[in-house]
């Protein structure tokens, strides 16, 4: 079912030196996995910087200023120095398990950005069944929380996966509804499809393309996929201030390092599923102005999608820090009682709209 | 011991094994020295200037350093915050053990240095961190200001950065370490410079004088000229509630047999103060039949308990339960005098409890945990007290420190 | 009844539970119990049945030495009591030992005494706000009641020279004048300050992630608030109408003008939202000491040592936490023979269990902030 067709001038190249296509898929299969390992791992100190700084500038302060320019090597020092702590696994924990958490954590998000496309021809795998893969794989993610929550031996540990997990399998319909309404709409569950569904203008969009409805599914999305990404105001699972860390408060050194990653790049998944699916990927946006336009086309389409992925993240980072937390139990209730009654709607209106306007 | 210790042993004999080393130690301490990551620990006044710190007048995040973890796991830096009791030490070892190396320690405030205020005439301060774990960096003041915390950190930081993979950080070699008593040796050497000087200059000091026979010193002592200050007299206090006869008169209906405490006779004198709360002794067998009256007494209605609390005269304990009307506001004192019990044998009357009275908690559900620390810091025994155990101090703690007999090892007395 | 042994502390009853019964072990060092507070929870899933509070990990027998102390000495112990309402409890202490002395204060320095323990009944709310928001989850919350604290700080530094422990006022007075900068200063504060709380307010008391979370949370009802002794802001979220301040006055309370404002519903709402109209409150009462603020002499006279008649002495104040009382219990001499502080904080947390019943843990840690427990004057 995978398209072994890596629609790149790079890898068009390397089929073309390398005649036998098994070989030359695999290296183009490494190629891809080095350059998303790359992209992701590179993004995530730049997201932890922004964060800080966010945070900071939120809070009245100025965050980390000292290490290089405006503190810019904060997070670097960072990294580099919880790959140098010393590691060890608490009295009573399954130790395989403890360690096996974080990396089951850490693979999800990147094989659901395997699915992006970040450009008309930069995308590493052309599914037909994009989105269910991507609800499938993000599933996947929360197994790492549970299993890591359980291995720790802590009661805080266990309470905080659990929480997780609940939340998490609540949370995860609400996102595969709003995905499906896209897929409703769109009539494709293969993302470069929906991407190229919202050509044209900006009123193209998702977004916007359907009034109300669409914009009334992006917030939709945004709330569950927050939830998802076990951020706050969601964050009961690490509830620094009663679980004090949650799943993660027996981890330490690279581990917890892991985690810590794992979290980040999840960030830049659920934003660039949300630049796919509602802000019109790779497109920029057009107002329909013949001059501007010109203009605003020269600008390659990854560089417009980095930047919807930015201004994604910086919404789900100023949401963080303005929100209190909710309980677990309104969490739920708010799922069950308010988020999936209206996701229903939406899609029943959605099918209405197409039924009548197409 | 981690592994990256083995490295230098491994590539120094190599020729320019050295130079990586060298830039190993460079990256590594860099990363260490400019990510530390503190621990959430505070108990006191202390903890309160640390979050100021990391507040937004003087934000620690500049450091790098506002990633507080509330796990030691993921933390890199102690910042012992506050007073260490030794019902606290523990804990704060335990803590210290699980955070993982390369760890670093700061000692915030006298507590921690010395035992600060609570280092004389105290049984339950531990006297400086540095008895417990090894410190780093000593940040005095009481609490210090954060400006001091950031002189710490940059110190603590300048210190990381001279660090090196070649000699390992070990634990436990600050308690290795025999003890020296650093500040007489100073002030002995002191002592001796002022002498070689005073010797040094003597000769001078006579040529001096010899020529300037009549110099005189422009300098005076200048006398600071004390304030003077008015006589103020105490305002009358208004008078609140019942009357301190009111209540006497309406006690004594319940049990004649009360007494006012600190008077002969028992007539409360006009000149008594309002502010001042009526003070009445009763007896132990009637103690808890007239708290219930005076409770429930539409008239008086002491609705509230303030505190009990109880006192150690040499021969007996007075109890004092402090009672308020809340609707009201008058208050009651009523005492109870309680016998030491002098049957138990002299050798152990410290650790053994001496008197009982019977428990007030089920008329007022506030009296439960005062009167657990009445039991605590007394050794009097509450009959009917629903859970009576040690309150402030350990479970196996000899002896009760309120008593004016109280002795402990670990005390410290003030030099006078 | 089982033959279990349950951890010291909990009480055998017989529950009916959901699942297994689970015990939590929150403290002494957790970011939420404010301090080196110890909680043992019960728990039946989520649920809290019991909890059961651990004392004295900061327990530093300031009682026990203060009696080998002289009493002025015994004022600097007591800013270490609630080190948040530090210029509160000076003032307390001095207040048993001038009833001791038999002396009062002169005017200016009532008003001294007045702005400055308003200024930390403001600076401790603060403080309240913080952590509450904090434990609720709100990070951005926590900087903000710091930020406006410091300004409070830089006053208190100019006054009396120090942040946190100010150990400022004497029997007969404070330690030293107010500078000249002191009343414009305060001006400019207040003005600044009732801006931002405006903004403050707006952040926490209508955010209906809030109000789900505090309204009808911990309901503390008014019989048993009376019963287990609480005071301040707790007492008064309850509907009991009890300000030390306006029920027992001390100082020139009696000549100014403001509110004890009481709620009636009891709960953790309730209690932020006294405490927010207390900081309107005081801000009312410093206006009206800087128009008022008189010249003369801010101490009466000192005397070379202070001794006490023989006696005991009991006074009361109410600190941005409480009822804050001392008692003093002198027989000659320059040491006290006992001095007891009866703490707010204290009688306050033995409340604790019967308002966490029944609620998740996080309500636990927001019950636990509108408490707003100060664990050093517990354990003093």
């Amino acid at each position: 079912m995978i398209d072994p067709v890596i629609s790149h001038p790079l890898g068009d190249f390397i089929r073309e030196i390398i005649p036998i296509p098994e070989i030359s898929f695999l290296i183009n299969a490494l190629i891809s996995i080095i350059a998303i390992c790359a992209v992701a791992i590179g993004t995530a100190p730049i997201l932890i910087y922004m964060e800080r700084k966010i945070c900071a500038h939120i809070q009245c302060r100025l965050g980390p200023m000292r290490l290089g320019f405006h503190g810019t090597l904060q997070t670097i020092a960072d990294v580099m120095k919880l790959l140098f702590k010393e590691v060890y696994a608490p009295k009573g924990a399954d130790k395989f398990l403890f360690y096996l958490a974080p990396m089951i954590s850490l693979t999800a998000p990147f094989l659901a950005l395997t699915m992006i496309p970040f450009d008309h021809n930069l995308q590493v795998a052309n599914l037909s069944v994009g989105i269910p893969f991507i609800i499938a794989v993000n599933g996947f993610g929360i197994l790492g929380i549970l299993i890591g929550g359980w291995a720790s031996n802590n009661k805080y540990s266990l309470l905080g996966s659990l929480r997780s997990g609940a939340q998490m399998i609540s949370y995860e319909i609400s996102f595969a509804l709003v995905l499906l309404f896209v897929v409703m709409v769109s009539g494709s569950a293969n993302l470069m499809d929906i991407t190229q569904s919202q050509s044209g203008t900006i009123l193209d969009w998702w977004i916007f393309k359907i009034p109300v409805l669409g914009f009334i599914a992006f917030i939709m999305f945004f709330i569950s996929s927050t939830a998802e990404l076990n951020r706050a105001p969601f964050d009961i699972a690490e509830a620094e201030q009663e679980l004090t860390g949650g799943y993660h408060t027996e981890y330490n050194g690279t581990a917890f390092a892991m985690f810590y990653l794992a979290e980040y790049i999840n960030l830049v998944t659920t934003s660039s599923l949300a630049t796919t699916c509602f802000l019109g990927g790779f497109y920029p946006p057009l107002i329909g102005i013949e001059s501007i336009d010109t203009l605003l086309l020269k600008v390659p389409g990854f560089i417009w999608f980095a930047g919807k992925v930015f201004f994604m993240i910086s919404a789900y980072m100023v949401v963080r820090w303005t929100f209190v937390r909710p309980r677990v139990d309104q969490l739920m209730d708010f799922e069950w009682k308010f988020l999936l009654p209206a996701n229903l709607l939406l899609l029943a209106l959605g099918a209405t709209y197409i039924a009548i306007i197409g | 011991m981690g592994i990256m210790n083995a490295v230098p042993g491994l590539l120094d004999p190599i020729p320019g094994g050295k130079h990586l080393v060298n830039m190993l130690d460079y990256v590594a301490n860099w990363a260490r020295a400019n990510s530390l990551w503190p621990l959430t620990y505070g108990t006191s006044c202390c903890a309160i200037e640390m979050m100021s710190s990391s507040m937004a007048r003087y934000d620690i995040a500049r450091f790098g350093s506002e990633v507080f973890r509330a796990s030691p796991r993921q933390a890199d830096l102690f910042i012992i915050a506050g007073t260490i009791t030794s019902k606290m030490a523990p804990a704060l070892q335990m803590l210290w053990e699980q955070i993982p190396g390369p760890k670093y320690a700061i000692a915030m405030g006298a507590c921690t240095i010395s035992g600060g205020p609570f280092m004389y005439d105290n049984y339950s301060v531990i006297r400086g961190a540095n008895t417990l774990i090894p410190v780093d960096v000593f940040i005095p003041g009481c609490p210090p200001r954060p400006e001091a915390l950031f002189h710490g950190l940059l110190t603590l930081r300048d210190k990381i950065l001279r660090e090196s993979f070649r000699n390992p950080w070990k634990e436990g070699e600050a308690i290795d370490q025999p003890y020296a008593d650093r500040w007489s040796e100073a002030s002995k050497a002191w002592a001796e410079l002022e002498k070689i000087k005073d010797e040094e200059q003597a000769e001078a000091r006579r040529q001096f004088k010899e020529n300037n026979p009549d110099y005189k010193s422009p300098y005076k002592a200048v006398r600071v000229k004390k304030d003077a200050f008015p006589e103020v007299p105490r305002p009358e206090a208004p008078l609140i509630g019942l009357s301190a006869t009111d209540l006497f008169s309406i006690a004594l209906e319940q049990d004649s047999s009360i007494t006012l405490y600190n008077s002969d006779s028992n007539e409360i004198s006009p000149d008594r103060p309002n502010d001042m709360p009526l003070d009445i002794i009763v007896s132990k067998e009637k103690y808890v039949e007239l708290i219930s009256f005076l409770k429930n007494d539409e008239r008086t209605n002491l609705n509230y308990l303030i505190d009990v609390t109880a006192v150690d005269w040499e021969s007996h304990f007075d109890v004092i339960t402090q009672l308020m009307s809340i609707e009201k506001g008058h208050k009651l004192f009523v005492r109870v005098s309680l016998p030491k019990d002098d049957s138990i044998e002299e050798e152990k009357r410290a650790t053994s409890i001496l008197a009982e009275i019977p428990s007030i908690s089920h008329l007022y559900p506030a009296a439960e945990w005062k009167e657990r620390e009445v039991f605590d810091m007394f050794g009097i025994h509450f009959e009917n007290h629903p859970d009576e155990r040690r309150l402030f101090v350990d479970h196996d703690f000899k002896g009760y420190p309120l008593r004016k007999d109280f002795t402990h090892p670990h005390i410290m007395k003030r030099p006078v | 009844m089982s033959l279990r042994r349950l951890p010291p502390g909990f009480r055998e009853e017989n529950i009916d539970l959901d699942t297994e019964e689970f015990f939590v072990n929150m403290g002494p060092q957790h970011p939420s119990t404010h301090g080196a507070l110890r909680l043992a929870l019960r728990l039946d899933g989520e649920t809290i049945i019991e909890v059961v509070p651990h004392f004295g990990y900061i327990h530093r027998g300031i009682e026990k030495q203060a009696e080998s102390m002289s009493y002025l000495q015994y004022i600097a112990l007591s800013d270490r009591q609630d080190y948040l309402t530090a210029i509160q409890n000076n003032w307390g202490v001095c207040l048993a030992l001038e009833k001791g002395l038999g002396i009062g204060v002169p005017e200016r320095g009532e008003y001294i005494r007045v702005m400055l323990a308003e200024l930390g009944r403001i600076a401790s709310h603060l403080v309240f706000y913080a952590c509450f928001g904090g434990d609720l989850g709100g990070q951005t919350a926590l900087l903000f009641g710091f930020k406006e604290r410091e300004m409070i700080h830089d006053i208190l530094d100019e006054v009396t020279g120090s942040r946190l422990t100010t150990n400022f006022f004497r029997p007969g007075g404070s330690v030293h004048d107010v500078p000249d900068t002191f009343i414009p200063r305060v001006t400019s504060f207040l003005k600044h300050l009732e801006k931002t709380m405006v903004d403050y307010e707006r952040f926490l008391s209508t955010n209906i992630i809030v109000l789900e979370r505090t309204k009808g949370i911990g309901i503390l009802s008014k019989e048993d608030a009376i019963a287990y002794g609480c005071s301040g802001p707790v007492l008064r979220a309850s509907g009991v109408s009890y300000d030390v301040r306006k029920n027992d006055p001390y100082g020139i309370y009696s000549q100014l003008d403001f509110n004890v404002p009481v709620t009636y519903n009891g709960d953790t709402y309730d209690r932020y939202v006294v405490r927010i109209a207390e900081i309107h409150e005081s801000i009312k009462i410093l206006r009206q000491c800087i128009k008022q603020f008189p010249e003369g002499p801010y101490r009466g006279q000192e005397k070379a040592s202070i001794r006490l008649k023989p006696g005991s002495y009991y006074s009361a104040t109410e600190t941005a936490k409480g009822l804050y009382a001392t008692y003093v219990v002198a027989v000659s001499g320059d040491k006290p023979y006992r001095i007891h502080t009866r703490g707010p904080s204290f009688a306050n947390l033995a409340a604790l269990n019967t308002m966490v019943q029944g609620h998740k843990i996080s309500d636990l840690v927001s019950i636990l902030a509108t408490l707003d427990p100060v664990i050093p004057e517990i354990d003093r």
